[in-house]
C-alpha cells in the first residue's frame, strides 16, 4: 500500500506539470482551432530563461524566497512576451489560410526556438542549483513526500482553480469564452478578437514558463531539445482531457502523470510509453472528443 | 560560430606544421595521430595529439629513437568513421610506422583494416569488444575493455562490500547494456544475489516510479552502467525517497556534471572507474603531468588520452630494444612485453592485442565532492 501511494506521489507531481503544459496546448486549440507546436520549446526556453534571470540578478549563492518569486514572475514576464511575439509573427499572418499552413508555421516555430535555446546556451545540459527549494523532506506513513513536490504540486493546483475561476467569472473570461464559440460573432459584439487571442498566449505561455521553471528546480538538469518530450506529454494529455477544454487538460494531465508512474512501477519502463499510446487511440476511438470533451457544450 | 575558429585554426596550424617538417628531414621515424581534433570530442583528441607531441619532443631532446628524429603526423578523424578511412588512408601513404588513436571505438574500427593491410601498428583506447574480434597482429588495445570493469565490480561487491541483494539498473545505450550484461553475468559467475535488472529511459529525468519499484525490494546496492546526466538525477531522487542502498555508478559516471545534478545527494556515491590522471600513483605519471602542465599549461582531458601515450610509449620502448623499425619485429616485441612500467599501469598485451589488467578502482565521493579511494 506504501508502495502504490508512493507512485500516486510521484505520478501527481509530474501529472501536474503536464497538466500545466497541457493548459497552454489547449487554450490555444479552443481559441483559435490550433495545435501550437511551439508550446513544448517555449517551455524547454522558459527553464533556461530562468536560469539566467536568476544567475543576473541573484548571482549563485542567494536563495530566498522572494528571489525565487522574482525569478518565477520575471521568467513568466519574459515568456509570455516571447508567446505573444510568436503569436504575432507565426499565426496572426495565417489566421485565414488553410489549417495546415499553420500547423507547418507552429512546427517551424517550435524549431526556431529550440534551435535558439542551443545557439544562446550551447548544446550541453545546463544545471539548476539544488538550493533554490529547502530540501526538506516530510515522510508521512512511509510515503515520502519533499519539499519541492509540495511546492509544485501546490502552485500548480493554484494556478488552475485561478484559471478555471478567470474564465468563469469575470468579464474577460467570458469574452473568451465567446470568441472560443464563435469568432464572427464575438467580433459583432463588440470583442476585440485579437486582444483575447493575445491574453491567450500570455496565460499559456505563462503556465509554460511555471512548468518549465519547476522541471528545472526539480530534476535541475535542463537540456535545450527536452521541450519535445514535454510537449509531446503534455499534447497526449489535452487530448486525452479532450482538447479546448480545460478541465479536461488538467484532469488529462493529472491521468497521465498518474498512468506512466503506475505502469513503471508496477509493469516496466520499456512499457509505459506503449501503454501511453495505447491508452490515447483507445479514448480517441471510444470517446473522439476526449474524456470531458461531451459533457462541456462550450469549449475553451 | 564563435568556438569553432580557435579549434579550425588549431588545425590549421597543424596541418602547415606536417607539409613544412615532412621536407625537413629525410631520414626520419613518422608516427601517425589519428584523433578528432575538432567536432564533439575535440578535447580528448587535442589532449591525444599533444601528449603523443610531448612524449616525441621528449625523445628527440635525447636523440630520438634508433638514431633517428621522431615526426608527428596528425589527421583529425572528427570521431566520425568516414573521416578516418580517408584518415587511414592518410597516414598510410605519409609512411607512418604506427599510429596512435583514435579516441572513439567506431573511428578507430573504421580505419583498422587499412592499417592491417598496410603493415602499419595501430593502438587505441577504445573500449568496444569489436575492435579486438579482427585478431589484427597490427591493433593493440591500451585501454581496458568492459569486461575488464565487470569483473573488477563483481569482486568488489561480493568480496569488498558481500552486499546481498544487488540491483543492476542500465540504459538502452549499447554501452551501458553491454556494461551491464557483462556485470551481471561476472555476478552470476560469483553466485551473487541480483534481485532486480531494470532498465530507464536516458534523458527522462523522472526515474521516481522505478526507484519507487526498487525501494519495496530494501536492496544493499543500486549499480548504474549508463552516463552521468542520468546517473546524477537517479541518484538524487533515490536519497529523496529514502533508498538506504548504496549506489555505484560506472566510469561513466565519472564527471563533473554528475556532482552537480546529484547536489548534495553525490556524497557517499560510490564511482568505479581507471584512476583520473591527478591520483595515478606512479612516478612515471606524476613526472609526465608536471610536463604536460608546464608545456600546454593544462591538464590532460582525461585518463584516456595517457592510454594512448602509454601505447606510444610502449612501441618507442620495443623499438629501442629490438633496435628495429620492422613493424612485424615491433609487434613481436610488443606481444613479448611483460609489465612495461606505464602512465597508467603496467602494460602486458594479450596475442589478440587485448592489454591485460584493469587498475580499476572505487572512489567515494566526499561532502566536498573531492574523490576518496576505497577499493582497488
Amino acid at each position: 500500500m506504501d508502495i502504490f501511494l508512493q507512485q500516486m506521489v510521484n505520478g501527481l507531481t509530474i501529472g501536474s506539470l503536464y497538466a500545466l503544459v497541457a493548459l497552454g496546448y489547449t487554450m490555444v486549440y479552443g481559441v483559435m482551432r490550433l495545435i501550437n507546436f511551439a508550446h513544448g520549446d517555449l517551455v524547454a526556453f522558459s527553464a533556461f530563461i530562468g536560469l539566467s534571470v536568476y544567475a543576473q540578478i541573484f548571482g549563485e549563492s542567494v536563495t530566498s524566497l522572494v528571489a525565487v518569486i522574482t525569478v518565477f514572475v520575471f521568467t513568466a514576464a519574459i515568456v509570455a512576451f516571447v508567446g505573444v511575439l510568436l503569436e504575432r509573427l507565426a499565426y496572426r499572418p495565417l489566421r485565414t489560410a488553410p489549417r495546415l499552413s499553420a500547423v507547418v508555421s507552429a512546427l517551424g516555430a517550435g524549431l526556431v526556438i529550440q534551435n535558439s535555446v542551443m545557439l544562446i546556451w550551447g548544446p550541453n545540459m545546463k544545471i539548476f542549483p539544488s538550493n533554490l527549494f529547502p530540501s526538506t523532506i516530510w515522510e508521512i506513513g512511509g510515503i515520502v513526500i519533499t519539499f519541492t513536490q509540495v511546492m509544485i504540486l501546490g502552485v500548480s493546483s493554484l494556478l488552475m482553480v485561478g484559471l478555471y475561476f478567470f474564465i468563469h467569472q469575470t468579464k474577460i473570461g467570458t469574452a473568451i469564452r465567446a470568441v472560443a464559440i464563435d469568432q464572427d460573432a464575438a467580433k459583432l459584439m463588440g470583442i476585440n478578437v485579437n486582444r483575447i487571442i493575445m491574453i491567450i498566449f500570455i496565460i499559456g505561455s505563462s503556465l509554460g514558463a511555471v512548468a518549465g521553471l519547476f522541471i528545472g528546480t526539480y530534476y535541475r538538469g535542463i537540456t535545450f531539445d527536452m521541450g519535445w518530450m514535454y510537449g509531446l506529454n503534455a499534447f497526449v494529455a489535452a487530448i486525452m482531457g479532450g482538447i479546448g477544454n480545460i478541465p479536461g487538460a488538467m484532469l488529462g494531465g493529472l491521468l497521465l502523470g498518474l498512468f506512466n508512474a503506475m505502469i513503471t512501477g508496477y509493469i516496466s519502463t520499456q512499457w509505459a510509453e506503449t501503454f501511453t499510446f495505447v491508452l490515447l487511440i483507445g479514448i480517441l476511438v471510444l470517446r473522439p472528443t476526449g474524456i470531458l470533451g461531451e459533457t462541456v457544450a462550450e469549449k475553451v | 560560430m564563435k568556438k569553432m575558429f580557435p579549434k579550425l585554426t588549431a588545425s590549421l596550424a597543424v596541418c602547415s606544421m606536417l607539409t613544412s617538417a615532412s621536407f625537413a628531414a629525410a631520414d626520419v621515424i613518422k608516427i601517425g595521430v589519428q584523433a578528432p581534433i575538432t567536432g564533439q570530442y575535440a578535447n580528448e583528441g587535442q589532449s591525444i595529439d599533444n601528449g603523443v607531441r610531448l612524449i616525441v619532443e621528449q625523445y628527440n631532446a635525447r636523440g630520438g629513437v634508433l638514431g633517428k628524429k621522431i615526426e608527428v603526423v596528425t589527421c583529425d578523424d572528427q570521431g566520425a568513421a568516414q573521416q578516418a578511412a580517408i584518415c587511414a588512408k592518410k597516414l598510410v601513404n605519409e609512411g607512418v610506422k604506427a599510429v596512435i588513436g583514435s579516441y572513439t571505438s567506431g573511428a578507430t574500427e573504421a580505419a583498422q583494416t587499412t592499417y592491417n593491410r598496410a603493415g602499419v601498428l595501430q593502438t587505441s583506447d577504445g573500449t568496444s569488444d569489436s575492435l579486438i574480434a579482427h585478431k589484427y597482429w597490427t591493433f593493440f588495445r591500451n585501454s581496458f575493455p568492459n569486461s575488464a570493469e565487470a569483473e573488477y565490480t563483481a569482486k568488489y561487491f561480493v568480496e569488498g562490500k558481500q552486499y546481498k541483494k544487488i540491483v543492476v539498473l542500465s540504459d538502452y545505450s549499447s554501452y551501458s547494456t553491454d556494461l551491464a550484461d557483462a556485470t551481471v553475468k561476472a555476478l552470476k559467475a560469483k553466485n551473487a544475489n541480483i534481485i532486480y535488472e531494470g532498465k530507464i529511459k536516458s534523458g527522462s529525468q523522472n526515474f521516481t516510479a522505478t526507484l519507487t519499484k526498487i525501494k519495496s525490494m530494501d536492496p544493499d546496492v543500486i549499480y548504474f552502467s549508463g552516463y552521468y546526466t542520468d546517473g546524477g538525477l537517479l541518484r538524487a531522487q533515490q536519497m529523496q525517497l529514502g533508498i538506504k542502498a548504496d549506489f555505484v555508478g560506472g566510469d561513466s559516471n565519472d564527471n563533473p556534471d554528475y556532482m552537480k545534478l546529484a547536489g548534495e545527494s553525490a556524497k557517499g556515491t560510490l564511482l568505479i572507474n581507471v584512476p583520473t590522471p591527478d591520483i595515478l600513483p606512479y612516478d612515471i605519471a606524476k613526472t609526465f603531468l608536471v610536463d604536460y602542465k608546464a608545456k600546454f599549461n593544462m591538464m590532460p582531458a582525461s585518463i584516456w588520452s595517457l592510454m594512448n601515450v602509454d601505447g606510444l610509449r610502449a612501441i618507442l620502448h620495443v623499438m629501442e630494444l629490438s633496435k628495429s623499425d620492422d613493424t612485424k619485429v615491433i609487434a613481436e616485441g610488443l606481444h613479448a612485453l611483460k609489465d612495461f612500467p606505464g602512465i597508467t599501469g603496467p602494460v602486458t598485451f594479450r596475442e589478440d592485442g587485448e592489454r591485460i589488467g584493469g587498475g580499476y578502482m572505487t572512489y567515494e565521493v566526499q561532502a566536498d565532492k573531492s574523490y576518496k579511494i576505497v577499493y582497488q
